[in-house]
């Protein structure tokens, strides 16, 4: 009996089949995504790439910037802006015309709530705001609102207002409905409960529908929305983790945006013309740290050979394929301050000479590798560059949490990473590879201090540079510090990420953000 | 009487072996959880987070506590039926569980049908024609299914069937346009479509299920048919099977009617095994056709840290071993005679 109707499942399931609609319905966007790691849609704490991704379409801040021009600062939910004498304090005049989703005008007594809750939730992304020297203890005296229409913020002490400007620009300071979340606070959680998963209360073109964990999300149109209303009515972000099924996926039409392709799969869909290309800018940089605690590594003739042995055209030509541009400084290409400098290139005689002069002879380096491209390709190419100056690279191959642990507890010799910036200023990346401790305003380990650099006079003219209130003064400050820290420093910068994003042809106006995920959906119509 | 006390025995017995199974099982997965070097605090407050965060989330989690401590905590509450939170999630692990088992269930199960339908006679045949060239075929085609990687297998799937031929649907379990149409009441989209009486969706997510279905199905087919092969062929080599010829019995009566009766009670084990093995979900298949299942839920949960989730999977995982083991067993004593012993 079982057999028999075994048989009549299997026969069903091989005549029914129907050939697939191959096309997604005309009024949703279908991202195809890596999104199993997303732990939270509260904009106060989400941080995860396709998490943020996902809150700035229902998000917004009180500023933001030009992606095209990233020196240009526009307001958002903020209307315009005065900045103090002594550099301290902003004062926000709000957008009248703003409202939330629930139909709420956007005062700035939400502003206050929002960002006041950032730092009173303590959440990981807290340090956005409180690295201004405002903490839980000032917050409300920091963070105030004088009425319905006026913001005031006043910074611990003196800082560029662009630096604060672009870090009220961030995810970290989107600002939610605050009658509706204090709703539904419990216990004093500041509505995370309510907010984290399945409702949402933000102002900007889409709300949060439904949120299946590691499967899908669901983003509607929010038809109160105040600017011009977006192009389709639904996002759905569909979780699609294999590049390969990606590109068979929207290559067939069943998904309109592909956010996770490889090299190859981009290889394989260049000459298809159901397909668009979008290329943008990505502020994340591949790098790597040398420890300077290790014997070796302390010569900085070493520190020094070792940037001519890594064959950096080669890498992204051969293994980035479209995805990496060589970039030796530390501010990422469109920032402010950014510098064309690339000294470096492959060259073995000259890094033979440095470590003859250090008088090192042959010598072993250990480094753990996350299990993923591009870096087991960056791992293997670097390996074999070194070994011709008799430097062994020990690779270890370890999974992406153990690589991020042992970075942490610093013990490695090399460690092989990424930084992407959390705010499109050049104080994220100035801050965390040069920036001692002692000189930092919260007293926090900076990536210097986790490979054992003193950064010496660089330190504290990095701070410097973030107080300058005269842009002109600032962008020159920060050239300067780019080359001394690249000849100097034990920090090998080798990359900057290009992004590519393939969508399909009739897909118009997405915008690509500069900081990870910050991609724009609100514009984008499909015909 | 004695029968009744004999059976309350039995299930006593079934009771306690069963709940040291699982306290085994969680007790082995918690402390290999605990020993991996993977920290679950980094995975929830990322690398850029100030130290005062990190040890409070350290706190949160319990982390602090002795080992044992944390474990007697987990059962504890697990006894109370309370499977912990997913900090990766969000949710109830319980929640959790139900929403992605079902997917794989269904996939699982019709996978495993599949497998019996033609694995079983494939391995008949095989048996027969020993050493013949149908045995030399089914060999080459149980081999690859066992030994090609499903995911290259998959992939190539997709590329003709789906991409090329456009016979089937792509990932996913149902085109985005028939998402969330029917409600969801067993978990599993064909019965719940079927309830629903929306046969657009049933087609839909029978043209999204052939493929990966079609692929366990093949998987599992090379298992059961080797193993049908090689239990046949004992079974063919018995006096008894010499006796029926001698009788006169046809060839198809002396295979099917004799060998194969005998033969299916060892194949119940056989099949048991192939199904629980699907039912833990295939982590390369889910993830290549972005099902939503156990396999990746526990796999990424890992990656995670998520030990509540990856306990509960587990926990869970051993569970379903432990009924269809059961159910075998059961099944065993109702087909074959001897096992039932006297008296029984």
């Amino acid at each position: 009996m079982s057999f028999l109707k075994a048989l009549a499942v299997s026969a069903l399931a091989l005549t029914a089949a129907v050939p697939a609609l191959a096309e997604t319905p005309s009024n949703t966007l279908v991202i195809a995504d890596a999104i199993d790691d997303i732990i939270t849609l509260d904009p106060g704490e989400v941080g995860e790439v396709a998490g943020v991704l996902v809150s700035q379409q229902i998000y917004q801040p009180l500023v933001n910037f030009n992606p095209e021009d990233p020196s240009d600062i526009v307001g958002v939910l903020a209307e315009s802006w005065t900045v103090s004498e002594d550099g301290r304090t902003l004062t926000f005049t709000m957008n009248p015309n703003a409202v939330f989703a629930s139909g709420n005008p956007v005062t700035a007594y939400d502003a206050e709530y929002s960002l006041r809750r950032v730092v009173q939730m303590g959440s990981r992304t807290a340090f956005i705001i409180t690295q201004f020297g405002i903490d839980t203890d000032n917050v409300e005296e920091a963070i105030r609102a004088t009425d319905a229409n006026t913001l005031v913020i006043t910074a611990g002490d003196t800082y560029a207002p662009s630096f604060l400007l672009y870090c009220l620009s961030s995810y970290a300071a989107g600002i939610v409905d605050s009658k509706l979340v204090q709703e539904h606070e419990v216990d004093g959680d500041f509505g995370n409960a309510w907010l984290k998963q399945d409702n949402s209360a933000g102002s900007g073109p889409y709300v949060l529908t439904r949120w299946d964990p590691k499967q899908s999300i669901l983003l509607t149109r929010n038809d109160n929305y105040w600017g011009e209303a977006p192009g389709v009515e639904r996002l759905f972000i569909q979780q699609m983790p294999e590049s390969a099924t990606q590109r068979l996926a929207l290559e067939r039409g069943d998904i309109d945006i592909a956010n996770k392709l490889g090299p190859d799969d981009f290889d394989a869909i260049e000459n298809n013309e159901d397909i668009a290309i979008l290329e943008g800018r990505s502020a994340t940089i591949y790098y790597m740290g040398l420890n300077v605690r290790n014997e070796n590594l302390a010569h900085p003739e070493v520190v020094e050979a070792l940037k001519y042995l890594v064959d950096y055209e080669g890498i992204a030509d051969n293994i980035g394929r479209g995805t990496l541009a060589v970039h030796q400084t530390l501010v990422p290409d469109g920032f402010l301050g950014a510098l064309d400098y690339t000294p470096y290139s492959l060259d073995v005689e000259r890094a033979r000479q440095l470590l003859d002069e250090a008088g090192v002879g042959p010598f072993t380096l250990d480094t753990v590798v996350w299990n993923v491209p591009p870096y087991t390709d960056f791992a293997q190419a670097i390996q074999a560059t070194m070994a011709e100056a008799g430097v062994t690279l020990n690779l270890e191959v370890v999974d992406g949490g153990q690589w991020l642990d042992r970075y942490r507890n610093h013990t490695l010799d090399v460690w092989m990473g990424l930084w992407g910036p959390d705010y499109p200023d050049p104080h994220s990346n100035a801050k965390a590879f040069s920036v001692n401790r002692q000189d930092a305003p919260d007293g926090s380990d900076s990536l210097a201090d986790r490979f054992g650099w003193d950064a010496g006079p660089l330190s504290p003219l990095a701070m410097e540079a973030v107080r300058e209130q005269d842009t002109d003064t600032r962008r020159q400050m920060y050239e300067d510090i780019q080359r001394v820290h690249t000849d100097t420093s034990p920090f090998l910068y080798m990359f900057q990420e290009v992004r590519r994003v393939a969508t399909r042809a009739d897909v118009q106006g997405l915008v690509l953000g500069l900081t990870f995920s910050d991609d724009r959906y609100g514009g984008v119509t499909k015909d | 009487m004695t029968s009744l006390r004999q059976r309350l025995g039995g299930v006593a017995t079934f009771v306690s072996s069963t709940a040291v199974t699982l306290l085994g099982l969680a007790m082995l997965t918690f402390f290999i959880g605990r020993v991996v070097p993977i920290d679950p605090v980094l995975k929830i407050v990322g690398d850029k987070a100030s130290q005062e965060v990190y040890d409070r989330v350290f706190l949160e989690l319990g982390l602090d506590k002795p080992l044992v401590v944390q474990f007697w905590n987990y059962v504890t509450s697990l006894l109370r039926g309370d499977f912990g939170i997913s900090f990766s999630t969000a949710r109830p692990v319980w929640t959790d569980l139900l929403d992605f088992f079902p997917a794989t269930l269904e996939l699982a199960t019709i996978g495993v049908l599949i497998g019996i339908v033609l694995g079983v006679p494939m391995g008949v045949a095989a048996a027969y024609w020993r050493e013949k060239w149908p045995d030399h075929v089914l060999r080459v085609v149980g081999l690859v299914g066992y030994s090609v990687p499903i995911f290259w297998l998959g992939l190539v799937a997709l590329f003709v069937f789906y991409y090329k031929l456009n016979w089937v649907s792509g990932p996913g379990r149902v085109d985005v346009f028939f998402q969330g149409v029917v409600p969801n009441v067993t978990g599993a989209i064909l019965i719940d479509s079927l309830l629903a009486g929306d046969m657009q969706v049933f087609r839909n997510a029978v043209s999204h299920m052939t493929l990966p279905a079609l692929l366990l199905g093949y998987y599992s087919l090379a298992y059961i048919s080797r193993m049908t092969r090689s239990v046949m062929l004992e079974q063919l080599g018995q006096e008894y099977i010499l006796t029926a010829r001698l009788k006169g019995a046809s060839e198809f009566s002396v295979v099917m009617n004799h060998a194969l009766r005998n033969a299916g009670i060892q194949l119940i084990t056989v099949i048991a095994l192939s199904y629980g093995g699907l039912l833990e979900g295939s982590v390369l298949i889910e993830t290549i056709f972005s099902w939503p299942g156990i396999g990746n839920y526990i796999f990424s949960s890992l990656l995670a840290g998520d030990m509540n989730a990856v306990l509960g999977g587990t926990i869970l995982v051993g569970t379903v071993f432990v009924l269809l083991n059961t159910f075998s067993d059961v099944l065993y004593r109702v087909l074959d005679p001897r096992s039932r012993g006297f008296g029984a």
